[in-house]
């Protein structure tokens, strides 16, 4: 069931694919099926795979094995890259930022108008940054322009949201203010997002659904249901807590184990 | 000065129209950090000329041995070369641009020097803007009025697929083809300049009135502007600044683009 009730629907499933460039293999055996209204965040360590998934997921990519099978046609696609992939010397005007989410409804040879500046506004305003609309882009801090790539996404009226690092490089304050702006925008109007995250506890108070990638493979299921330390200590391979505070769930492994090898491996060894 | 003025009619348009199309390249040029590509296109162009002019000492004849044609064809076998990006190459980037830019220096020393009549030091210095003819102007004036009239055509893809690739591919922008597309513009500007202009001034025009652009210009359209007012305010005051103290022509232009360069950098200093 979802978060409205509604018998869970599909929208798209990932069957048994493998991913990579080149001659190298990223990915192998990934499955997991986002659902309409899906909340899920992807996490796993930097260059585990993440950004590879959202980049099949975005047709960017083709999968080697394996099928990515969409069950509604022709999904519109919001997507949030990382900040670093950015050109961003460019001395562009937040709205100008948000109003190439449009480029492409806009067609060759025109260029954005009144019309075009009226969604890019309304856009702006799911993410309260009228306020900036003339500000330029490089100027804004590192939440803020997060805050602008989203509306650039949502200004395409996107049935599904991806968003690679939504936090990377942002404090606390910024980090929980994004999460909290995609909290919303997920139960106000049920859209479906997925984004991937390299922090565990930054996500788990926000998103129902998680999908980790540890050494033990790729797990994917209710955050209450991961979110164990028998669960997480066994896909981690190491000793895991689980601790709740504030009516969220923090995750971290046990003191000394990381710099403990022989530790590590006697426990591997105890569990299997 | 207005009789030797019109004396060099045709330098003096040609070298105007080289300025502006180079002015509005280099904003790309710049913004993207292309220069090493752009410095190795200049560099195989002239590399073109050279076989030109090696095979007509050896007695060919017929488009083999016309300096436009070869060097428009290494130069666009350079566009082709650089625009193709691949995930799979060992060797970074800039490194392969390095590569390109030594090896046809190389190269183009070594045909001058087998080649009868022609002077290895007067090859790696020539480009006399005061020898363009009226053939020669009608050529630039065509090229540059095609490859404008698709940057203003293309302004918003070209835009885009420079600021944030990744937003444009997942939009449906073939980004490899605009960016084809953009390097053959900044090809065939090139390969018609060379042997006018020669290597120092057209990789001058494409760096040094951008860079007082970006400098300048606090939005978009204010660095074409800039970057556009002061390559053609450089070529008008270098030209007659050549003439009056009979200096070479290319190289006074390209101090007049510097020295308007260093003062847009203590504005923009003192403006910040």
């Amino acid at each position: 069931m979802t978060r409205s009730g509604v018998e869970a629907e599909p929208l798209v499933t990932v069957e048994d694919v493998t991913l990579g460039y080149g001659q190298s293999t990223v990915l192998s055996s990934l499955s997991f099926v986002i659902q309409r209204s899906d909340f899920i965040a992807l996490v796993g360590p930097n260059g585990c795979g993440k950004t590879t998934v959202l980049r099949a997921l975005l047709g960017l990519i083709r999968p080697r094995t394996g099928r990515i099978i969409w069950h509604v046609p022709a999904v519109r696609i919001g997507y949030v890259p990382q900040q670093r992939s950015l050109e961003g010397g460019w001395p562009l005007r937040a709205i100008d930022v948000v109003a190439m989410g449009l480029y492409d409804r806009i067609g060759l040879l025109r260029r954005p108008d009144e019309r075009h500046r009226e969604a890019a506004m309304e856009a702006l305003s799911y993410v309260d940054m009228q306020t900036m609309a003339e500000r330029p882009f490089a100027a804004l801090s590192g939440g803020q322009k997060q805050r602008i790539l989203l509306a650039r996404a949502l200004a395409g009226d996107p049935s599904l949201l991806l968003l690679d690092e939504p936090t990377a490089g942002m404090d606390l304050v910024a980090t929980s203010g994004v999460l909290d702006l995609l909290a919303r925008l997920h139960s106000e109007s049920g859209l479906t997002i997925l984004l991937v995250s390299h922090q565990l506890n930054e996500v788990t108070g926000y998103v129902p659904r998680l999908g980790l990638f540890t050494e033990q493979g790729f797990r994917v299921g209710a955050a209450g249901e991961l979110l164990t330390d028998a669960r997480l200590s066994a896909m981690y391979g190491a000793p895991i807590h689980v601790v709740e505070a504030d009516g969220r769930r923090l995750v971290f492994p046990e003191a000394g184990t990381q710099a403990d090898p022989l530790r590590r491996a006697r426990d591997r060894a105890h569990d299997a | 000065m207005p009789d030797t003025l019109l004396l060099f009619r045709e330098a003096f348009a040609g070298t105007l129209l080289i300025a502006a199309a180079c002015a509005v390249l280099g904003v790309y040029v710049v913004y993207r950090r292309m220069v090493f590509v752009a410095a190795a296109l200049a560099q195989l162009s002239s590399a073109g000329i050279a076989l030109a002019g090696f095979l007509a000492g050896l007695g060919l004849g017929g488009i083999v041995t016309s300096e436009l044609g070869v060097s428009s064809a290494v130069t666009l076998g350079g566009v082709v070369f650089f625009a193709h990006e691949s995930v799979e190459r060992r060797v970074p980037t800039d490194s392969r641009l390095g590569l390109a830019y030594v090896l046809a220096g190389a190269i183009a020393v070594l045909l001058a020097a087998r080649t009868a009549g022609m002077d290895v030091h007067e090859f790696m210095l020539r480009g006399n803007i005061l020898g363009i003819t009226g053939g020669d102007l009608w050529l630039i004036l065509a090229v540059v009025v095609v490859v404008l009239a698709v940057h203003v055509a293309f302004f918003k893809e070209f835009l885009f697929v420079s600021f944030d690739r990744e937003m444009a591919a997942t939009l449906g922008y073939a980004v490899g083809r605009w960016n084809l597309l953009l390097h053959l513009t900044m090809g065939a500007v090139i390969a018609v300049s060379m042997a006018a202009a020669g290597v120092l001034l057209v990789f001058a025009f494409l760096v040094v009135p951008a860079v007082t652009g970006v400098l300048l210009g606090r939005s978009v359209r204010a660095v074409f502007t800039w970057a556009m007012g002061s390559s053609l305010a450089s070529s008008v005051i270098g030209f007659l600044i050549s003439i009056a103290l009979d200096l070479p022509t290319g190289p006074t232009i390209v101090a007049v683009a510097g020295s308007l360069a260093a003062l847009a950098g203590i504005i923009a200093k003192l403006r910040d």
